[in-house]
């Protein structure tokens, strides 16, 4: 095998500036007839923290194994820094890969799990078992060197995963599901140790989550997936407040989907009509679509009010939906309550705790559900799926 | 006032536990009774009750005046095993390596390899010895003989190759190469050492399958008879303990093997559990 000189240099090497980029070009990859992945172009910049999000099947850990080198595209280039990858050993790539299940060697002390990209480089044995034992204190579990990995806890087997990886001296760390096999707790603490070892390693981090929270809490940018394709690319602020596509808007679970046809334009906005005949205001955002072209309009959920119907007036205002009430559920700090509209669609509020109690409604009351204008962002697409999105119930 | 009940056992507990109880009565009671008689003193018969406790039959069996050439046998008997059980390991573990990367007519190699469990050994037996006349070959424990028996036990460790890669994650190999190794240092340090237990198994199998044969090798061990067909020549024509005694040794050195083989299972288990 030819190893790349630069990551047999002692630990700790620092990788030029952009060492660490990766550049996905028309990249595909088909399993049969099935594109996992359908031609994919995406840069992930030097040193960024990245999370590829979508529900399971979505072609999100295809795209990370292809990258790791271990799945081999149908067709398109992977860059990794200037160097065209496909073909190379993972070593060669620079990459490094954190498994789902840690996949520790059960045979090998922790030490000796960690000394093993040494030793397949023939690093003499006290030389490999000193640097293990440097980089077991940097993730400070130098207390277990000699235990076996079924006898540490799954955060231990994180950290020693994450060791074993680090000691290659990666441009990029590739993390599969990191931090699903953990309990709630040790999911958080993780997340912010993740965090703090990219920030002072510098290096690329490629995440892989069907987690929403976990993405936005950790990704400098969020890649959104659906069935082989790139939904958004952009940073966690943009996707959860301005989501590209009905089907992100949903996914990130924070926003209300509307979808109306365009009625009237002027210079500061746009009137839609709902089929049901409800009205909503928009702002023109980019190039103004045509009279009677359906729109998507979404709304947070933490921007809705919520009031008993007046007279039956209620569906006559514009910027607000009627419905009944089907489910709340206390979130601690806000109440959810999700509304049934009349056309069958699900209305998500998450109204303040205070506002709620002031006046709570339960299942089964008829309410309308208001929002202003100012609050409407469009999508760039317009709705198809509807009520159908397995998504659309989903909240957090 | 009523007690609280915790529910008593029902009575199929009672059942099962008397079946069960007769089981290891019918399946231990023979082994015992064999034991114990191979003590037989040189008055007595070929059954109970024991009289004059003696060693006489084991020496009997090992300095042979009047029974058969056990020691020959045991001689050519345990070559035997331990080449099946070489053989079988090498073969089998190699064939279970090649069935995970799905080959054209993988599953005709893997019917073709079962279906020699399920032909008669005894058949398969003279179909061997009339080949090997047709070859102008001639009959021995080391060729003929060693043929019917991985007829018989490469079936089994291909068996048990399959268990025990199909619990083999390929993300461990995957870690390895993400880890710089090449394919051969991937077997040689990682793959290798994880199925050692199974390996360890496919071994006994082989050994024991072998060591206790006998349809099989009926008529492919030729002139020089193994331990099973020694013992089977005594029944019809020894009528005295020595029978026993034999009984007794041969079961200890199955023992003995099942020991070191479970034994070694457990050291390495133990080590990996972190005892060490």
């Amino acid at each position: 095998m030819n190893y790349a000189p630069t990551s047999i240099s002692p630990a700790h090497s620092v990788h030029t500036k952009g060492a660490g980029e990766i550049r996905l070009v028309n990249l595909t990859k088909s399993f049969g007839d099935m594109d996992a992945v359908k031609d994919i172009n995406l840069t992930i910049p030097h040193g960024s923290y990245c999370c590829l999000l979508g529900p399971s099947g979505c072609g999100k850990t295809t795209i990370l194994r292809m990258i790791a080198g271990h799945e081999t595209p149908t067709t398109g280039e992977i860059y990794i820094g200037d160097d065209m990858v496909v073909g190379k050993t993972p070593v060669e790539r620079g990459t490094a890969m954190m498994f789902q299940s840690y996949a520790l060697f059960p045979h090998l002390s922790v030490l000796d799990n960690v000394a093993f990209y040494l030793k397949m480089r023939g690093v003499g044995k006290e030389e490999r078992r000193t640097r293990a034992r440097e980089m077991l204190e940097r993730v400070q579990l130098s207390h277990l060197a000699n235990r076996m990995p079924a006898q540490l806890s799954g955060g231990q087997q994180q950290r020693v995963a994450l060791a074993r990886s680090l000691i290659t001296n990666p441009k990029v760390l590739l993390l599969d599901e990191p931090l699903s096999a953990l309990d709630e707790f040790l999911r958080l603490r993780m997340r912010g140790e993740l965090k703090n070892l990219q920030d002072e390693l510098g290096i690329t981090f490629v995440h892989v989550t069907h987690t929403q929270p976990e993405a936005i809490a950790l990704a400098d940018m969020v890649v959104v997936m659906d069935t082989g394709r790139i939904e958004q690319a952009a940073s966690a602020n943009e996707i959860y407040n301005r989501p590209a596509t009905p089907y992100v808007a949903r996914f990130m679970g924070g926003q209300n989907v509307l979808t109306g046809r365009v009625e009237s334009i002027s210079p500061t906005g746009m009137v839609l009509k709902s089929e049901k005949g409800e009205i909503f205001n928009a702002p023109l955002t980019g190039a103004a679509p045509k009279l009677g072209e359906p729109v998507s309009i979404s709304m947070r959920r933490d921007r809705i009010s919520i009031s008993k119907p007046q007279n039956g007036k209620g569906a006559q205002q514009a910027d607000a939906v009627t419905g009944v009430v089907d489910s709340t559920e206390y979130q601690g700090s806000f109440v959810k309550v999700s509304i049934v509209l009349d056309g069958g669609e699900t209305f998500v509020a998450n109204m303040p705790d205070h506002e709620f109690f002031a006046e709570p409604v339960d299942h089964g009351v008829p309410v309308v559900a208001r929002w202003k204008p100012e609050h409407v962002h469009v999508l760039s697409k317009a709705d198809t799926e509807g009520t159908k999105d397995p998504y659309a119930g989903s909240g957090h | 006032m009523a007690l609280p009940s915790y529910g008593k056992r029902p009575w199929t507990f009672y059942v099962l536990a008397t079946l069960f109880t007769l089981f290891v009565i019918f399946l231990y009671g023979p082994m015992i009774s064999v034991l114990i008689l191979s003590f037989q003193g040189p008055s007595a018969a070929l059954n109970f009750p024991l009289r004059d406790p003696s060693l006489m039959w084991f020496d009997e069996l090992f300095n042979p005046r009047r029974v058969g050439d056990v020691p020959g046998a045991f001689r050519r008997s345990l070559p035997l095993a331990l080449i099946t059980m070489l053989l079988t390991v090498v073969i089998a573990v190699t064939a279970g390596f090649a069935f995970r990367h799905r080959f054209r007519g993988a599953t005709l190699v893997f019917y073709m390899a079962i279906a020699s469990l399920i032909i008669p050994g005894l058949v398969l037996s003279i179909g061997i010895l009339v080949t090997a006349r047709f070859l102008g070959l001639s009959a021995n424990w080391y060729t003929t003989a060693l043929g019917a028996h991985l007829s018989w036990t490469l079936p089994f460790g291909l068996l048990i190759m399959f268990a025990v890669l199909g619990r083999l994650s390929p993300s461990y190999e995957e870690a390895s190469y993400d880890l710089g190794a090449t394919r051969w240092q991937t077997v040689k340090d990682v793959v290798l050492p994880i199925v050692f237990p199974g390996i360890i198994a496919v071994a006994l199998f082989g050994f024991t399958l072998s060591y206790d044969e006998f349809p099989r090798s009926w008529l492919t061990v030729g002139t020089l008879n193994t331990l099973p067909l020694e013992i089977w020549t005594m029944t019809t024509n020894v009528t005295s303990p020595a029978l026993y005694a034999l009984g007794t040794v041969t079961t200890i050195v199955s023992f003995i093997v099942i020991a070191l083989a479970l034994g070694s299972i457990l050291l390495i288990q133990r080590r990996r559990s972190g005892s060490s």
